[in-house]
């Protein structure tokens, strides 16, 4: 093995400038595969940021308006989901694949801790709601029986509301400090470094609308789920707000649906039956929504196939380009070297001999070339995770990451590796062929 | 008999037919130093090749030590080229990007020797040419007759049974030529190499102990040099 190296080596020696440009084609088209898959894989992760955290087994419905006229009465009837649909679905009809309902209400209000306040949403919930959504609760705890029971005025706030909350005050204790002492930078920084923890809320009361509820729990800001919400017990809220029986959705936990096609039919008989109660067309997907986390997981996994597919696609036809090259040039070696392979024929090497010589050189060429670009992109992918990973484009009042951990795994490193090994066996297959053709009479033609 | 020539032939179909080999019978003992003579296009470069085990015939027997030569496989001629011919070429064909000894290493390294003991063999043939202080150099850093040395060491290292000569001189000056000459005949005598020289060149003819003439693929005249006096141009030189 060690004299096949030295072989090669003493070939690249005598060729270092068009050896290295052809590896330059090679890194090339390995850098890209690494940087468009790396790309990619951002660009999902980005997407299915949180995705991954939502129990897929849950369903939710929730109301609409007709897009038809039916049993006699107009389109474009506002459908409100109340009790009865949350006692439909939990009833024996659909028990068979539904494990536990539960529904919410949720109203805008102000919540407001001593000067600071802010606007959102208010849901009232169950504590199921905790396991189907994934909401991780980092200080405190979430919703339990007894605040459900005894409509306990308690709250769940969401990380960065919590900071609202708190942010704010410290800003503005620093400030007036700032006034009232002879303004130094230094005083500034050390009352900012007695910033409120969000976890000393827990236990405090903030006022949202017209009453004093107590936090109990802090939970962590996930932009894929609606955790910039604010959990409130479902009895609560709803005593409070007065909305009757109307719930704003209904979610579930199923089980037994295994591909897109029960899915479907599941969904259509749970609608048929929540549109029949209303009045509205059983087929009629505008009354009632459906939002199946199941089926949409797997058609997010489709599209992830789908796009990490057609980057390996793209990357291995530039590659194609680098190992177009290096045959070219394991030709041209060949030609070059006629005289000398058929000495060594002469002398006694077999073809295989020969053979072994061109294609260990084509696949060594490919491979340390391959390596090179493949460190070049992923160093690119650590700077695109530094820069552009790091930065979000705020979109109607939330931010969404472009590019969430643009890297590539081992495991891509190691089929590259394959690829590059395969790609080199090929680029150097004619030349190494033609090489073993080479007539041992060759020898004894004078140069 | 070390070989053994039954009436071979050989036809070069290039477009025209060509008839270069027509029955050559020939037959060397081992120890022998002979010398093929003939003029261009007398079929006397085409027998090397088939003496060399490089090309085949059509018809006929070829017989090394009493193995028969006729349709090897590449593999196996490559080996037998290996373990019962050496070459010494006219271009004295050393390999330019490898050292002197690296060269001589060569056919040890086909024949799946060792590194460390080929290097150990490698030495020792540059010792006995002469050459041991120019192991390291590489060809374009030598004289002609030390390239042909180089190359005799190479031809000699796997201990052949014939060695075969193509012009062995024929890209040297006189007096290296003399002198390469006169080491071939050394090695025969000394060590029972046989040899066999290919040439057009009488006096290089003259060296050898035996003359086979060759005319239109045909063996002619087998004439006994053991006087050494068949050169026309004299005994004591090579002429040029």
């Amino acid at each position: 093995m060690r004299d096949v190296f030295t072989e090669i080596w003493e070939s690249i020696r005598r060729n270092k400038l068009r050896t290295a440009l052809t590896g330059f084609a090679v890194s090339w088209g390995i850098f890209m595969l690494i940087v468009l898959l790396g790309a990619g894989n951002g660009l999902m992760n980005a997407f299915m940021t949180g995705g991954e955290d939502i129990a897929t087994n849950t369903m939710q419905i929730g109301g609409g308006r007709t897009s038809k006229p039916y049993d006699g009465l107009k389109e474009g009837r506002r459908i409100d989901l109340d009790d009865r649909d949350v006692a439909l679905t939990g009833s024996e009809v659909f028990a068979d694949h539904i494990d536990q309902v539960i529904s919410s209400v949720s109203t805008n209000a102000t919540v407001s801790y001593g000067k600071k306040h802010f606007s959102g949403s208010i849901e009232g919930n169950f504590p199921a709601r905790q396991e189907m959504d994934k909401i991780e609760i980092l200080y405190g705890r979430f919703l339990n029986e007894k605040d459900i029971r005894e409509s306990r005025k308690v709250v769940v706030l969401p990380e960065d509301r919590a900071e609202t909350l708190l942010g704010n005050e410290v800003r503005d204790t620093g400030a007036r400090m700032q006034m009232s002492s002879s303004s130094s930078a230094k005083r500034f920084d050390s009352s900012s470094g007695k910033k409120v923890r969000v976890q000393d809320l827990i236990g405090k009361n903030v006022r949202i609308g017209d009453c004093s509820f107590r936090v109990v729990g802090i939970a962590k800001a996930n932009e894929a789920s609606n955790s910039n919400t604010v959990y409130a017990p479902y009895t609560t809220i709803r005593t409070i707000y007065g909305r009757g029986r109307v719930v704003d959705d209904i979610t579930f936990t199923f089980h037994g649906l295994e591909s897109e096609s029960e899915n479907d039919e599941f969904e259509k008989q749970l609608r048929a039956a929540v549109n029949l109660r209303h009045r509205a067309a059983p087929d009629d997907t505008r009354a009632t929504w459906v939002w199946n986390r199941f089926t949409q997981n797997l058609q997010m996994n489709k599209g992830r196939n789908l796009l990490t597919t057609a980057l390996w696609v793209l990357g291995l036809l530039t590659l194609l380009g680098g190992i177009v090259g290096v045959s070219n040039i394991m030709l041209i070696t060949v030609k070059e070297r006629t005289h000398e392979f058929g000495i060594r024929k002469a002398i006694g090497a077999s073809p295989w001999g020969i053979m072994k010589l061109i294609l260990a050189e084509s696949v060594t060429i490919t491979a340390f070339f391959g390596y090179v670009g493949m460190l070049l992109g992923m160093v690119a992918c650590t700077i695109l995770d530094k820069t552009v990973g790091q930065s979000s484009v705020n979109i109607m009042d939330t931010d969404i990451a472009m590019l969430v951990n643009p890297t590539v795994g081992l495991d891509v490193a190691l089929e590259a590796t394959l690829v590059l090994i395969i790609a080199g066996s090929l680029a150097g297959l004619f030349p190494a062929r033609k090489a073993s053709r080479v007539r041992p009479i060759e020898a004894l033609r004078a140069e | 008999m070390l070989i053994e020539l039954k009436d071979v032939n050989k036809t070069y179909n290039n477009g025209q037919p060509l008839h270069v080999l027509k029955g050559i019978n020939l037959g060397i003992d081992k120890g022998e130093f002979v010398s093929i003579m003939g003029a261009s296009g007398s079929g006397k470069s085409t027998l090397l090749n088939i003496l060399g085990i490089l090309d085949n015939y059509d018809t006929g027997e070829y017989y090394i030590d009493g193995r028969l030569i006729k349709g090897l496989t590449e593999r196996q001629a490559a080996d037998y080229r290996n373990r019962m011919i050496g070459f010494i070429f006219q271009s004295f064909n050393l390999i330019g990007f490898k050292t002197a000894v690296e060269n001589v290493e060569l056919p040890l390294f086909y024949q799946g020797v060792p590194r460390a003991k080929r290097h150990q063999m490698a030495m020792e043939f540059l010792d006995r040419l002469g050459l041991a202080d120019w192991a390291k150099h590489y060809p374009n850093e030598m004289s002609g007759g030390q390239k042909q040395r180089v190359a005799i060491a190479r031809a000699l290292i796997t201990n052949p049974k014939i060695i075969l000569a193509d012009e062995p001189t024929g890209a040297l000056d006189s007096k290296t030529s003399e002198e390469v000459m006169q080491l071939l005949g050394k090695l025969n005598r000394e060590e029972g190499v046989t040899i066999i020289v290919v040439t057009h060149e009488s006096g290089v003819a003259n060296c050898t102990d035996k003359i086979v003439h060759i005319k239109d693929g045909i063996i002619g005249q087998i004439e006994d040099n053991r006087e050494h006096r068949a050169s026309v141009f004299g005994t004591s030189t090579i002429m040029k």
